[in-house]
Protein backbone atom coordinates (compact mmCIF):
# COMPACT_ATOMS: atom_id res chain seq x y z
CA UNK A 1 0.00 0.00 0.00
CA UNK A 2 2.64 2.85 1.22
CA UNK A 3 0.45 5.62 1.91
CA UNK A 4 1.76 8.78 0.29
CA UNK A 5 1.25 12.18 2.58
CA UNK A 6 1.01 15.00 -0.60
CA UNK A 7 -0.95 17.84 -1.38
CA UNK A 8 -2.60 16.36 -4.38
CA UNK A 9 -5.87 18.24 -5.25
CA UNK A 10 -3.63 21.73 -4.43
CA UNK A 11 -5.91 22.81 -1.44
CA UNK A 12 -3.20 23.56 1.12
CA UNK A 13 -4.08 20.53 3.12
CA UNK A 14 -2.11 16.80 3.20
CA UNK A 15 -3.81 14.00 1.32
CA UNK A 16 -2.81 10.55 0.84
CA UNK A 17 -2.50 8.56 -2.01
CA UNK A 18 -1.99 5.06 -2.21
CA UNK A 19 -2.13 1.90 -4.46
CA UNK A 20 -4.03 -0.74 -3.20
CA UNK A 21 -4.38 -4.25 -3.83
CA UNK A 22 -7.52 -3.81 -5.62
CA UNK A 23 -5.19 -2.42 -8.38
CA UNK A 24 -6.34 1.09 -8.42
CA UNK A 25 -4.52 4.24 -6.76
CA UNK A 26 -6.62 5.52 -4.43
CA UNK A 27 -7.37 9.40 -2.16
CA UNK A 28 -8.00 10.18 1.18
CA UNK A 29 -8.55 13.79 1.27
CA UNK A 30 -7.15 15.97 4.05
CA UNK A 31 -8.64 18.53 5.68
CA UNK A 32 -9.08 20.68 8.80
CA UNK A 33 -11.66 18.11 9.78
CA UNK A 34 -9.55 15.20 9.29
CA UNK A 35 -9.15 12.59 6.44
CA UNK A 36 -12.14 11.91 4.56
CA UNK A 37 -13.55 9.26 2.88
CA UNK A 38 -10.98 7.12 0.63
CA UNK A 39 -12.24 7.51 -2.81
CA UNK A 40 -10.74 5.92 -6.32
CA UNK A 41 -8.57 8.34 -8.43
CA UNK A 42 -10.51 8.23 -11.75
CA UNK A 43 -9.31 8.99 -15.20
CA UNK A 44 -10.81 11.94 -17.41
CA UNK A 45 -13.42 9.91 -18.30
CA UNK A 46 -14.48 8.77 -15.10
CA UNK A 47 -13.19 4.92 -15.60
CA UNK A 48 -10.94 3.44 -13.00
CA UNK A 49 -7.07 3.61 -13.59
CA UNK A 50 -5.68 0.35 -13.85
CA UNK A 51 -3.58 -1.70 -15.60
CA UNK A 52 -5.06 -5.24 -16.37
CA UNK A 53 -6.36 -7.18 -13.35
CA UNK A 54 -8.44 -5.67 -11.23
CA UNK A 55 -11.48 -6.40 -8.52
CA UNK A 56 -14.51 -5.88 -9.43
CA UNK A 57 -16.52 -4.38 -6.61
CA UNK A 58 -19.92 -4.78 -8.37
CA UNK A 59 -19.71 -8.67 -9.45
CA UNK A 60 -17.33 -9.17 -6.84
CA UNK A 61 -14.52 -11.17 -8.44
CA UNK A 62 -11.25 -10.31 -10.37
CA UNK A 63 -11.29 -9.01 -13.72
CA UNK A 64 -8.84 -8.18 -16.54
CA UNK A 65 -9.44 -5.45 -19.27
CA UNK A 66 -6.90 -4.37 -21.66
CA UNK A 67 -8.13 -0.70 -22.32
CA UNK A 68 -5.55 0.45 -20.68
CA UNK A 69 -2.74 -0.98 -21.89
CA UNK A 70 -0.11 1.91 -23.65
CA UNK A 71 -0.79 1.44 -27.44
CA UNK A 72 1.44 -1.39 -29.12
CA UNK A 73 2.41 -2.69 -25.70
CA UNK A 74 2.64 -6.73 -25.54
CA UNK A 75 3.45 -7.51 -21.80
CA UNK A 76 4.43 -10.50 -21.52
CA UNK A 77 2.29 -10.73 -18.21
CA UNK A 78 -0.49 -8.98 -17.74
CA UNK A 79 -0.30 -6.07 -15.15
CA UNK A 80 -1.90 -5.58 -11.69
CA UNK A 81 -0.88 -2.01 -10.41
CA UNK A 82 -0.98 -2.09 -6.47
CA UNK A 83 1.20 0.48 -6.06
CA UNK A 84 1.21 4.58 -6.64
CA UNK A 85 3.02 7.71 -5.74
CA UNK A 86 1.95 10.99 -7.19
CA UNK A 87 4.80 12.93 -8.92
CA UNK A 88 5.49 15.59 -11.19
CA UNK A 89 6.82 14.45 -13.89
CA UNK A 90 6.96 17.07 -16.56
CA UNK A 91 7.08 20.13 -14.81
CA UNK A 92 3.11 21.50 -15.53
CA UNK A 93 2.62 22.10 -11.97
CA UNK A 94 0.31 19.45 -11.52
CA UNK A 95 1.11 15.36 -10.03
CA UNK A 96 0.66 12.88 -12.20
CA UNK A 97 0.60 8.89 -11.32
CA UNK A 98 3.99 6.59 -11.23
CA UNK A 99 2.55 3.09 -11.05
CA UNK A 100 4.21 -0.09 -9.81
CA UNK A 101 3.36 -3.25 -11.14
CA UNK A 102 2.71 -6.41 -8.66
CA UNK A 103 2.65 -9.16 -11.31
CA UNK A 104 6.04 -7.86 -13.18
CA UNK A 105 8.98 -5.57 -12.40
CA UNK A 106 7.57 -2.74 -14.86
CA UNK A 107 6.91 0.51 -13.83
CA UNK A 108 3.62 2.75 -15.34
CA UNK A 109 2.94 6.34 -15.80
CA UNK A 110 -0.40 8.52 -15.96
CA UNK A 111 -0.53 11.85 -17.25
CA UNK A 112 -2.37 14.27 -15.66
CA UNK A 113 -3.52 16.04 -18.69
CA UNK A 114 -5.89 18.55 -16.19
CA UNK A 115 -4.42 20.55 -13.63
CA UNK A 116 -3.43 20.62 -9.90
CA UNK A 117 -7.03 21.35 -8.66
CA UNK A 118 -8.52 19.45 -11.37
CA UNK A 119 -7.07 16.35 -12.28
CA UNK A 120 -7.57 14.68 -15.44
CA UNK A 121 -5.69 11.43 -16.24
CA UNK A 122 -4.83 9.75 -19.52
CA UNK A 123 -6.56 6.77 -20.48
CA UNK A 124 -3.57 4.54 -21.13
CA UNK A 125 -0.90 3.80 -19.40
CA UNK A 126 2.96 4.67 -20.18
CA UNK A 127 5.31 2.16 -19.97
CA UNK A 128 8.47 4.31 -17.57
CA UNK A 129 11.71 4.05 -18.67
CA UNK A 130 14.64 4.14 -17.10
CA UNK A 131 18.08 4.94 -19.06
CA UNK A 132 16.15 4.58 -22.14
CA UNK A 133 14.84 1.27 -21.24
CA UNK A 134 11.44 0.20 -19.52
CA UNK A 135 12.10 -0.34 -15.39
CA UNK A 136 12.16 -3.89 -14.77
CA UNK A 137 12.53 -4.21 -11.32
CA UNK A 138 13.73 -7.37 -10.31
CA UNK A 139 11.47 -9.88 -8.16
CA UNK A 140 8.23 -7.60 -8.99
CA UNK A 141 6.97 -4.30 -7.68
CA UNK A 142 6.11 -4.50 -4.39
CA UNK A 143 6.00 -0.59 -3.76
CA UNK A 144 6.96 2.62 -5.36
CA UNK A 145 8.54 5.69 -3.25
CA UNK A 146 9.82 8.75 -3.77
CA UNK A 147 12.96 10.24 -2.20
CA UNK A 148 15.41 12.83 -2.99
CA UNK A 149 18.35 10.04 -2.35
CA UNK A 150 21.05 12.52 -3.70
CA UNK A 151 19.86 15.84 -2.41
CA UNK A 152 19.98 17.66 -5.78
CA UNK A 153 16.31 18.99 -5.13
CA UNK A 154 15.09 16.14 -7.57
CA UNK A 155 12.61 13.26 -6.93
CA UNK A 156 14.62 9.68 -7.23
CA UNK A 157 12.17 6.95 -7.81
CA UNK A 158 12.47 3.98 -4.91
CA UNK A 159 10.93 0.45 -5.98
CA UNK A 160 10.96 -2.45 -3.53
CA UNK A 161 10.08 -5.84 -4.85
CA UNK A 162 8.61 -8.50 -3.97
CA UNK A 163 10.31 -11.83 -4.44
CA UNK A 164 9.24 -15.17 -4.06
CA UNK A 165 6.74 -15.13 -1.08
CA UNK A 166 6.53 -18.31 -0.37
CA UNK A 167 8.83 -20.90 -2.52
CA UNK A 168 12.81 -21.12 -2.21
CA UNK A 169 13.71 -18.81 -5.21
CA UNK A 170 15.09 -15.36 -4.44
CA UNK A 171 13.17 -12.72 -2.35
CA UNK A 172 12.65 -9.07 -3.10
CA UNK A 173 15.30 -6.04 -2.53
CA UNK A 174 15.14 -2.31 -2.65
CA UNK A 175 16.26 -0.42 -5.99
CA UNK A 176 16.81 2.91 -6.95
CA UNK A 177 16.50 5.01 -9.85
CA UNK A 178 17.85 8.71 -9.77
CA UNK A 179 16.46 11.24 -11.47
CA UNK A 180 18.91 12.72 -13.75
CA UNK A 181 16.17 15.05 -15.81
CA UNK A 182 15.58 18.21 -14.36
CA UNK A 183 11.93 19.68 -12.23
CA UNK A 184 10.46 20.17 -15.87
CA UNK A 185 11.38 16.63 -17.38
CA UNK A 186 11.89 13.81 -14.81
CA UNK A 187 14.56 11.76 -16.44
CA UNK A 188 15.42 8.38 -14.28
CA UNK A 189 19.19 6.70 -14.57
CA UNK A 190 20.66 3.13 -14.74
CA UNK A 191 19.16 1.11 -11.72
CA UNK A 192 21.34 1.01 -8.46
CA UNK A 193 20.71 -1.74 -6.04
CA UNK A 194 20.29 -0.19 -2.01
CA UNK A 195 19.21 -3.49 -0.81
CA UNK A 196 20.29 -7.08 -3.03
CA UNK A 197 17.55 -9.48 -3.35
CA UNK A 198 17.54 -12.01 -0.56
CA UNK A 199 18.57 -15.64 -0.77
CA UNK A 200 16.47 -16.89 1.92
CA UNK A 201 17.64 -19.54 4.16
CA UNK A 202 18.33 -17.83 7.78
CA UNK A 203 18.03 -19.27 10.51
CA UNK A 204 16.53 -16.34 12.37
CA UNK A 205 14.67 -13.45 10.97
CA UNK A 206 18.07 -11.74 9.86
CA UNK A 207 15.98 -9.14 7.41
CA UNK A 208 12.77 -8.59 5.38
CA UNK A 209 13.04 -11.21 2.44
CA UNK A 210 9.70 -11.15 0.93
CA UNK A 211 7.16 -8.18 0.20
CA UNK A 212 9.83 -5.19 0.59
CA UNK A 213 8.25 -2.47 1.22
CA UNK A 214 10.93 0.65 2.15
CA UNK A 215 10.90 4.84 3.00
CA UNK A 216 13.63 6.92 3.62
CA UNK A 217 14.18 9.56 6.41
CA UNK A 218 16.80 10.74 8.53
CA UNK A 219 15.99 8.79 11.36
CA UNK A 220 18.41 9.44 13.68
CA UNK A 221 19.41 12.68 12.75
CA UNK A 222 22.95 12.79 11.57
CA UNK A 223 22.58 14.45 8.06
CA UNK A 224 21.91 11.26 6.08
CA UNK A 225 18.69 8.97 4.98
CA UNK A 226 17.82 5.59 6.37
CA UNK A 227 15.68 3.15 5.15
CA UNK A 228 13.09 1.78 7.21
CA UNK A 229 11.40 -1.65 5.07
CA UNK A 230 8.56 -3.71 6.05
CA UNK A 231 8.09 -6.91 4.94
CA UNK A 232 7.94 -10.58 5.68
CA UNK A 233 10.99 -12.70 7.18
CA UNK A 234 11.54 -16.42 6.53
CA UNK A 235 13.58 -18.85 8.27
CA UNK A 236 14.20 -21.84 9.21
CA UNK A 237 15.30 -22.13 13.48
CA UNK A 238 17.94 -25.14 13.83
CA UNK A 239 16.38 -28.67 14.74
CA UNK A 240 16.67 -29.65 18.40
CA UNK A 241 18.40 -32.23 19.66
CA UNK A 242 15.99 -33.93 21.44
CA UNK A 243 16.11 -36.65 24.73
CA UNK A 244 14.25 -39.93 24.74
CA UNK A 245 11.88 -38.55 26.51
CA UNK A 246 11.11 -35.56 24.00
CA UNK A 247 11.02 -38.05 21.05
CA UNK A 248 8.22 -39.65 22.88
CA UNK A 249 6.42 -36.60 23.88
CA UNK A 250 6.54 -35.88 19.90
CA UNK A 251 4.62 -38.57 18.92
CA UNK A 252 2.37 -38.36 21.61
CA UNK A 253 1.61 -34.69 20.13
CA UNK A 254 2.25 -35.40 16.47
CA UNK A 255 -0.48 -38.17 16.85
CA UNK A 256 -2.47 -35.85 18.79
CA UNK A 257 -2.19 -33.18 15.77
CA UNK A 258 -3.29 -35.92 13.05
CA UNK A 259 -6.00 -37.05 15.06
CA UNK A 260 -7.57 -33.25 15.27
CA UNK A 261 -7.13 -32.45 11.81
CA UNK A 262 -8.71 -35.45 10.70
CA UNK A 263 -11.72 -33.96 12.88
CA UNK A 264 -11.68 -30.86 11.14
CA UNK A 265 -11.29 -32.37 7.96
CA UNK A 266 -14.58 -34.87 8.72
CA UNK A 267 -16.41 -31.65 9.51
CA UNK A 268 -15.29 -29.62 6.72
CA UNK A 269 -15.72 -32.91 3.91
CA UNK A 270 -19.83 -32.97 5.47
CA UNK A 271 -20.41 -29.68 4.50
CA UNK A 272 -18.91 -29.85 1.06
CA UNK A 273 -21.15 -33.01 0.84
CA UNK A 274 -24.02 -31.36 1.86
CA UNK A 275 -23.69 -28.75 -0.48
CA UNK A 276 -23.22 -30.86 -3.30
CA UNK A 277 -25.97 -30.41 -5.97
CA UNK A 278 -26.88 -27.55 -5.15
CA UNK A 279 -26.39 -24.08 -7.58
CA UNK A 280 -24.10 -21.77 -6.69
CA UNK A 281 -25.83 -19.05 -4.22
CA UNK A 282 -27.93 -22.12 -2.65
CA UNK A 283 -24.77 -23.96 -1.82
CA UNK A 284 -23.20 -20.90 -0.69
CA UNK A 285 -26.03 -19.75 1.57
CA UNK A 286 -26.30 -23.90 2.36
CA UNK A 287 -22.66 -23.75 3.55
CA UNK A 288 -22.90 -20.29 5.48
CA UNK A 289 -25.33 -22.39 7.80
CA UNK A 290 -23.45 -25.00 8.40
CA UNK A 291 -20.46 -23.40 9.32
CA UNK A 292 -22.66 -21.54 11.32
CA UNK A 293 -23.51 -24.57 13.24
CA UNK A 294 -20.22 -25.87 13.27
CA UNK A 295 -18.73 -23.45 14.55
CA UNK A 296 -18.18 -23.92 18.20
CA UNK A 297 -16.79 -27.51 17.54
CA UNK A 298 -14.37 -25.71 14.27
CA UNK A 299 -13.34 -23.21 17.20
CA UNK A 300 -12.61 -25.85 20.14
CA UNK A 301 -10.53 -28.04 17.23
CA UNK A 302 -8.47 -24.88 16.57
CA UNK A 303 -7.98 -24.14 20.45
CA UNK A 304 -6.50 -27.86 21.04
CA UNK A 305 -4.25 -27.84 17.84
CA UNK A 306 -2.92 -24.05 18.76
CA UNK A 307 -2.04 -26.26 22.46
CA UNK A 308 -0.67 -28.71 21.06
CA UNK A 309 1.35 -26.45 18.22
CA UNK A 310 2.70 -24.80 21.45
CA UNK A 311 4.45 -27.42 22.80
CA UNK A 312 5.40 -28.78 19.93
CA UNK A 313 7.20 -26.10 18.39
CA UNK A 314 10.07 -25.83 20.35
CA UNK A 315 11.07 -29.17 20.30
CA UNK A 316 10.14 -29.61 16.46
CA UNK A 317 10.58 -25.82 14.57
CA UNK A 318 9.22 -25.58 11.75
CA UNK A 319 9.26 -22.88 9.08
CA UNK A 320 8.64 -19.47 10.04
CA UNK A 321 7.54 -16.34 8.03
CA UNK A 322 6.47 -13.59 10.03
CA UNK A 323 6.19 -9.70 8.85
CA UNK A 324 7.84 -6.60 10.56
CA UNK A 325 9.49 -3.67 10.03
CA UNK A 326 13.27 -2.67 10.21
CA UNK A 327 15.47 0.18 10.23
CA UNK A 328 18.65 0.56 7.95
CA UNK A 329 20.53 2.96 9.88
CA UNK A 330 22.79 4.90 6.95
CA UNK A 331 26.74 4.63 7.83
CA UNK A 332 27.60 6.42 5.52
CA UNK A 333 27.79 10.07 4.04
CA UNK A 334 29.68 9.78 0.88
CA UNK A 335 30.38 11.13 -2.67
CA UNK A 336 27.22 10.66 -4.86
CA UNK A 337 29.52 8.80 -7.14
CA UNK A 338 30.65 6.24 -4.88
CA UNK A 339 28.73 2.96 -6.27
CA UNK A 340 26.05 1.27 -4.33
CA UNK A 341 27.12 -1.27 -1.70
CA UNK A 342 24.40 -4.17 -1.62
CA UNK A 343 24.57 -6.53 1.47
CA UNK B 1 -1.98 17.29 7.73
CA UNK B 2 0.06 20.32 7.54
CA UNK B 3 2.72 21.45 4.59
CA UNK B 4 5.44 21.79 6.77
CA UNK B 5 5.35 17.91 7.77
CA UNK B 6 6.40 17.07 4.22
CA UNK B 7 9.97 18.20 4.90
CA UNK B 8 10.17 15.16 7.33
CA UNK B 9 8.98 12.74 4.97
CA UNK B 10 11.40 12.88 2.40
CA UNK B 11 14.19 14.68 4.60
CA UNK B 12 15.32 16.46 1.61
CA UNK B 13 16.80 19.59 3.05
CA UNK B 14 19.15 17.14 5.06
CA UNK B 15 20.04 14.81 2.42
CA UNK B 16 23.79 15.39 1.35
CA UNK B 17 25.23 13.51 -1.58
CA UNK B 18 25.38 9.75 -0.04
CA UNK B 19 26.03 6.21 -1.16
CA UNK B 20 24.63 2.94 0.76
CA UNK B 21 26.21 1.56 3.43
CA UNK B 22 23.87 0.57 6.25
CA UNK B 23 24.22 -1.37 9.09
CA UNK B 24 22.48 -4.55 10.02
CA UNK B 25 18.94 -3.88 10.38
CA UNK B 26 17.18 -3.53 13.49
CA UNK B 27 13.60 -4.81 13.84
CA UNK B 28 11.66 -1.64 15.18
CA UNK B 29 9.62 -1.84 18.12
CA UNK B 30 5.74 -0.32 18.83
CA UNK B 31 5.71 -0.44 22.58
CA UNK B 32 6.03 -4.24 24.12
CA UNK B 33 5.93 -5.61 20.61
CA UNK B 34 7.53 -5.47 16.49
CA UNK B 35 6.32 -2.68 14.51
CA UNK B 36 4.55 -4.48 12.26
CA UNK B 37 4.07 -7.53 13.44
CA UNK B 38 1.80 -9.99 12.10
CA UNK B 39 0.14 -7.48 9.68
CA UNK B 40 -0.37 -8.00 5.60
CA UNK B 41 2.86 -7.12 3.63
CA UNK B 42 3.14 -4.09 6.33
CA UNK B 43 4.01 -0.58 4.46
CA UNK B 44 5.94 1.57 6.84
CA UNK B 45 6.44 5.19 6.00
CA UNK B 46 7.90 8.42 7.99
CA UNK B 47 5.47 10.84 8.63
CA UNK B 48 4.68 13.53 11.65
CA UNK B 49 1.16 12.60 12.14
CA UNK B 50 0.44 14.43 14.99
CA UNK B 51 1.99 17.78 13.94
CA UNK B 52 4.79 17.46 17.18
CA UNK B 53 7.86 18.01 15.25
CA UNK B 54 9.02 14.41 15.29
CA UNK B 55 8.49 11.61 12.24
CA UNK B 56 6.10 9.38 13.27
CA UNK B 57 5.63 5.89 11.50
CA UNK B 58 2.65 5.12 9.37
CA UNK B 59 2.06 1.37 8.38
CA UNK B 60 -0.06 0.65 5.75
CA UNK B 61 -0.98 -2.77 4.79
CA UNK B 62 -2.42 -5.28 2.22
CA UNK B 63 -6.02 -5.24 4.00
CA UNK B 64 -6.29 -1.30 3.55
CA UNK B 65 -5.63 -0.29 6.91
CA UNK B 66 -3.45 2.43 8.33
CA UNK B 67 -1.43 2.61 11.96
CA UNK B 68 0.70 5.08 13.02
CA UNK B 69 3.38 4.45 16.11
CA UNK B 70 3.99 7.58 17.75
CA UNK B 71 7.83 8.68 18.31
CA UNK B 72 8.13 9.47 22.14
CA UNK B 73 10.68 12.46 22.63
CA UNK B 74 13.85 12.72 20.73
CA UNK B 75 15.80 10.01 22.20
CA UNK B 76 18.27 8.24 19.97
CA UNK B 77 17.44 5.06 18.66
CA UNK B 78 13.95 6.55 18.40
CA UNK B 79 11.45 4.90 20.74
CA UNK B 80 7.92 4.47 18.98
CA UNK B 81 4.79 4.09 20.97
CA UNK B 82 2.21 1.24 20.42
CA UNK B 83 0.34 1.32 16.97
CA UNK B 84 -3.18 2.91 16.93
CA UNK B 85 -5.39 2.46 14.02
CA UNK B 86 -4.87 6.04 11.72
CA UNK B 87 -8.83 7.55 12.30
CA UNK B 88 -11.22 9.61 9.59
CA UNK B 89 -12.58 12.74 10.44
CA UNK B 90 -16.21 11.06 10.78
CA UNK B 91 -13.71 8.71 14.08
CA UNK B 92 -14.45 5.49 11.98
CA UNK B 93 -11.11 3.99 10.98
CA UNK B 94 -9.57 5.13 8.06
CA UNK B 95 -9.89 1.70 5.36
CA UNK B 96 -9.41 1.68 1.87
CA UNK B 97 -11.01 -1.40 1.09
CA UNK B 98 -9.20 -3.93 -1.24
CA UNK B 99 -12.22 -6.07 -2.15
Amino acid sequence: MSPQFVDFDADGQLDIVAGIFDGSPHLVRGSAKGWGAPEQILDRDGQRIVGNAFWNFDAKKWDETDRCDPPGHKPAKKGLLTSAVALDLDGDGDFDLVLGDHYTGAVFVRRNEGTATAPKFAVKNEVLHADGKPIDVPGTVATVRLVDWNGDGLQDLACGSMGDPYGTAAGGGVFLFLNVGSKSKVEFGEMQTLLATSMKGATAPTRPDVGLHPDFADYDGDGDLDMVVGGYSLWSPPAVVLTAAQEDRVKVLRAEAAELDEKSSTIHKAIIAATKGLDKEAAAARRSELLAEKKDALSALSKQRQVVRKELDPMVPGAKRESFVWIYENLAVGPADRPAQPR
Amino acid sequence: MRLHDLSLLVCAALAVAQSPNFAPPVRLMAGEVHLGEARLYPSPVFHDLNGDGAADIVVGDLRGHLTVAHRKGASSPAVYASEEKVLGADGKILDLQNW
